[in-house]
This record gives C-alpha cells, structure tokens and sequence, in this order.
C-alpha cells in the first residue's frame, strides 16, 4: 500500500456516460460488453425515442441546477429522480439527495486517512479474491494494469468502507454496487461517501453478516406479490422456489449485474432519494410482469431458468423509461406503514 | 470392482429398472437429482460447475457468486436419462446462514477446497460439520480438492486431502475446472449413484460412489500418485 495510490482518483473524461456514444458498438457507455444475444434492433428503436426523452429531461434539469448548482430534498426533485437523471448531473444529484455530500463535508481528509492506516489483513485477502470477479467483462475492470483501470479504486473503497464499518466488514454484492458506483462517480472519494450513505442510511442492516434484513425483505417481497396477485405467489410456492432464494442478488447488487446498466442507473436514480422500498417495487414489477413465464413453468428448474433470464428479457427491462414507469404503477400503492408490518411479520418467519 | 450396470447397454436396464408410471427405459427420472456445490471463496466452484456445463474454462472472465446461482443438466447414465439441478453458492461464510437451510434436501454435496490456499483446505472440518448437522443421512458427500493443475502453488498434497477424506468417510478426488481434469467424473458419480439409489433391487450389491471414483479417477502431474 503506498501512499502515492492513496490520494483519490480523478477519471479522465473518456468514460463517457452518454448512451447515444455506444448506439452502434458492442460496448455501452459505462464499458460494459453488451451481452451475448444482445437484440441491437430492438435497443437501437428503443434509443432513438429515449434520446428525446433524455434531451427534454436534460433541459429541465439544467434549468432547475444552473440556479443554485446544486439540488436539494423536494417534491420537485424527488418527481425529477424519477423520470431520470441526466448523466451529466448524476454524480451531484446522488451526492444531494442521498445526503452523502454532507457527509463529506462533515468529514474532510477522512477517507485519505483511513487509507494511509494498517490495514486488516483478513479484510485485504477477503476483498482482493473478489476484484478479478467483478464485472470482468466491463473494460474498466478488465485485468489490466492500464492506467485508467478502475481496480485499484474498487479494492481502495471497499477496504476503506470495511474500515469504517467493523460491523458490516465487506459482504459479497458490494464489489459490484461500488464498482457501478466508480463508474458513474469518476471519483472514488465520492464513491466512499455514497456507499457509506447507502450501507449506514438508505439500506441500514443489508449488508449486516446475520443476512436478517435481507432475509426479511425477500419474505416481504413474497407478502407483496401474494397481495398483488395471489394466483401467481400460489404458483411460485407450488414451484417451490423459496422467496428467501429469489432476490438475494438483487437487494444484494441493487440490480446491478441484473438488469442493463441504464435500467439499474434509473433505479438508483430514484433509490438514492427513497430508500429500500424503490428495490422491493422493481422486485414486485419483474415478477409480475414474468407472470405468463411462470405460469408456464412445470418445475424449480424451469422457474430458476425464468430468474436466470430476466437480464436478457429484452422487450421488459431494456427500456428503462417504460420499465421505470411500470415500477410506480404495477405494484400498486405501497404505503411505508405496510411494508413496515410485513417486515414485522416475517421476521418471524425466518427465525 | 462391481460392475453391475456397465454390462447393459442396451435398452433393458440394469436391474429390471422400471419407476412407477414409466414404462421405458429412456424415460427422465420423474425427480431430479439436487447437487450442491460448497466450499470457501475462491476455491472454484463456479469455473468447476462452467467446465462441466459447458466444457469451458472462465480464465479472468467469472464473476464472484452473490447468494445462489441455479444451473441444470441432464445427463445419461448408462441409457437412463438423470437430470442434476446445480446450486452454486457464495463461499463467503454469512451467506452460509441462507444457504444450509437448503442441504437438508440436497441428494449430493461437492465440497470444495483449493490446493493452493491452506486455508480453505483446513476450513473442510467446519464444513463436514455443518454437513452433518444439516444434510441428511444419505447424502452423497464429496471432497473436491481443487485447482490441482496449479503445481507450483500447490500447498495441499493429495495424501492430505485424501486423508481427511477417509478420516470423515467421504469420497475425495482432485479436480481442475481449468484442464477438465476429473469435473466429468465428479458429477457423473452424483449421478450414478442416485440411479442406483433408485433403481436397485434389495437383492442388489449397494453402490459406493467413493470406491467408484477412487478406481474411475485420474490424478494428476506425472508422478501424481
């Protein structure tokens, strides 16, 4: 560990953040190869629609940024998140609206210091055997010792996050979150920050090593499609796919490996600012809208291999502007009282 | 040594093999054989699951394994088609708390280590010891000593992994998920062995998949053993 690694990287601006960049190449803007079977007529008709979504949205946003050059908590904003952040400001809406800009300012030279002290070994060997495995095939990951390898970044973060939490330490998922998190930010104090919040304040107790929370929030997600459509949690049980098992990844990776990267960045989008319930909507929507996929299935493996898939569901998740509208309107009203009982109530189921 | 079932290749089974409702010999099992694959992290359990699946090695391009990965193969044994339903877990010991709640109906267990980390090798004990807390009575259990190509970072010899194997009566191999080496042999051995589970007669010589493996398995280097 030598101190000159130590002072937090700023990314060269090639990493474009821009999806219209990558319109035509096996490469997204993030990096990221498209997946094998990727379906380029139907992302390319999907684009040309979104790229005027995106400029209207741009143009909005601007104007509500360009006065204060910054954003705070309001009804406004929080409507805003959810019709999408433009690339361009979301490192500074995600920095506002989760509260980690404030914490950063509240902590000056924290990060840096963390990083300069002893290191616990059991941690160092925990997080290094998991840096070749995440997101291998984004050409910012890739191993390399090129100069604009985000590696060293992601392994700086999570040392530093597993520092900060003895509690937490490091848990399996995160490496992908920070690593999305490197991506967007192009900044890895601010990453720190942001994973912090996530870790500390948006999602207390999920990456705790009892894996309760995120136990529970699963059993919650089974009540939820149950009170939705019981016809399909009947199903689901009788496939015996145990909703303990259903979306570890996803509230683990915050959808990140799971859905296409500008579908997970528009959750995020709205995560930052409202918290677990955004992850348990899109849990609901993606199980809903593989009803029929479900319905047809005549054993656990055939309902796995529907789970398995989701990711490469074009026509469902790749466009983000319908998927994002379909997760406020599919699962119906989800009132914070509600999803406080049912966690309530299935905590007991896990014990 | 007993060779019962290798001598039928034709389309009479073994044993008069015939399950409730099934009236050929092709037929799937009705049931499918539930494999789990366990072992710290890192020690390769989804390059040895990538290299059966799919006959390839991951070489810089797999990714850790957050929760619970599900893969499923049919495969034949001797004319009778068994389908194995795969669970590739995390290694990293808090995911254990979701994870065996599900050996309980686990038909086999592939327990890895990896030759070249000490540690993994002697965290095996702790696993044996969740296993029999958790799995049940007639489970396959298997001691995969992984990575066995890698010779100049090797740590584990063989003696040792095959020791602790028979110390715990457990079946014990050493694999490569990079050059295939023995990865056939480890799940078809699952396999074979729920077959007979099913099929055989009481009559029957009972099948012991680590005498099997033990003659059926090849070890590794020139002067592997």
């Amino acid at each position: 560990m030598t101190t000159n690694t130590l002072r937090s990287v700023q990314f060269s601006e090639n990493l474009s953040g821009t999806p219209s960049h990558s319109l035509i190449h096996n490469i997204d803007g993030y990096g990221f190869q498209r997946p094998e079977g990727f379906d380029f007529d139907s992302y390319e008709e999907f684009m040309s629609s979104y790229l005027t979504i995106l400029a209207k949205r741009s143009a909005r946003w601007t104007s509500i940024v360009r006065r204060r050059g910054t954003v705070s908590k309001s009804a406004k904003v929080k409507r805003f998140c959810r019709k999408g952040i433009p690339a361009e400001h979301r490192p500074m809406v995600w920095m506002n609206v989760s509260g980690a800009a404030q914490k950063m300012r509240e902590n000056p030279g924290l990060y840096a210091q963390i990083l300069k002290a002893d290191y616990d070994p059991r941690l160092v060997e925990t997080v290094s055997m998991d840096i070749n495995r995440t997101f291998p095939e984004n050409i910012y990951f890739a191993v390399s010792r090129d100069r604009n390898s985000l590696q060293r970044p992601l392994f700086n973060v999570l040392v530093a996050i597993g520092h900060k939490n003895s509690k937490v330490e490091y848990c399996q998922g995160m490496n992908f979150v920070v690593a999305l998190m490197l991506l967007v930010m192009k900044n890895e104090e601010k990453a720190f920050w942001l994973m912090d919040t996530l870790i500390n304040n948006i999602l207390p107790d999920y990456y705790n090593p009892d894996m309760t929370a995120i136990k529970v929030e699963q059993e919650v997600l089974g009540e939820l499609v149950r009170l939705r459509d019981p016809e399909l949690h009947s199903k689901i049980e009788r496939l015996e796919v145990p909703w303990c098992l259903v979306g570890i990844k996803w509230f683990l990776c915050l959808f990140a490996d799971v859905l296409p990267t500008e579908t997970v960045l528009r959750i995020w989008d709205c995560l930052f600012y409202e918290g677990p319930k955004i992850l348990l909507r899109v849990a609901v929507t993606i199980i809903l809208i593989n009803k029929d996929k479900f319905m047809r299935c005549t054993n656990f493996s055939e309902a796995t291999t529907v789970l398995r898939n989701i990711i490469n569901d074009s026509k469902s998740v790749m466009d983000c502007h319908a998927f994002i509208q379909k997760i406020f309107t599919e699962p119906k009203s989800f009132p914070r009282a509600k999803i406080k009982k049912l966690r309530k109530e299935c905590i007991t189921k896990i014990r | 040594m007993k060779d019962s079932n290798s001598s039928t290749k034709d389309s009479h089974p073994p044993n008069g093999f015939a399950r409730k409702g099934s009236s050929t010999s092709t037929e799937v099992f009705d049931n499918s054989c539930k494999v789990m694959l366990i072992g710290d992290s890192g020690s390769g359990k989804t390059c040895l699951l990538v290299r059966f699946k799919d006959g390839a090695f991951l070489s810089g391009s797999f990714i850790s394994t957050v929760g619970i990965d599900f893969r499923n193969k049919v495969v034949d044994v001797d004319g009778t088609k068994v389908k194995l339903q795969i669970w590739d877990t995390a290694g990293q010991e808090r995911f254990r708390s979701i994870t065996k709640a599900y050996y309980r109906d686990a038909n086999a267990l592939l327990l890895l280590y990896d030759v070249t980390n000490k540690t993994s090798f002697d965290n095996i004990r702790a696993w044996l010891a969740e296993i029999n807390e958790y799995a049940q009575e007639d489970v396959v259990i298997m001691l995969l000593g992984n990575k066995a190509d890698m010779a100049a970072e090797r740590v584990i010899r063989r003696e040792e992994g095959e020791k602790l194997a028979k110390d715990h009566n457990v079946a014990f191999m050493e694999t490569s998920a990079k050059t295939g080496m023995n990865v056939d042999l480890a799940f078809m051995a699952v396999a074979r062995d729920l077959k007979m589970k099913k099929t055989r007669k009481p009559s029957d010589p009972s099948f012991n998949v680590a005498e099997y493996v033990t003659k059926e398995q090849q070890t590794s280097g020139c002067c592997g053993s």
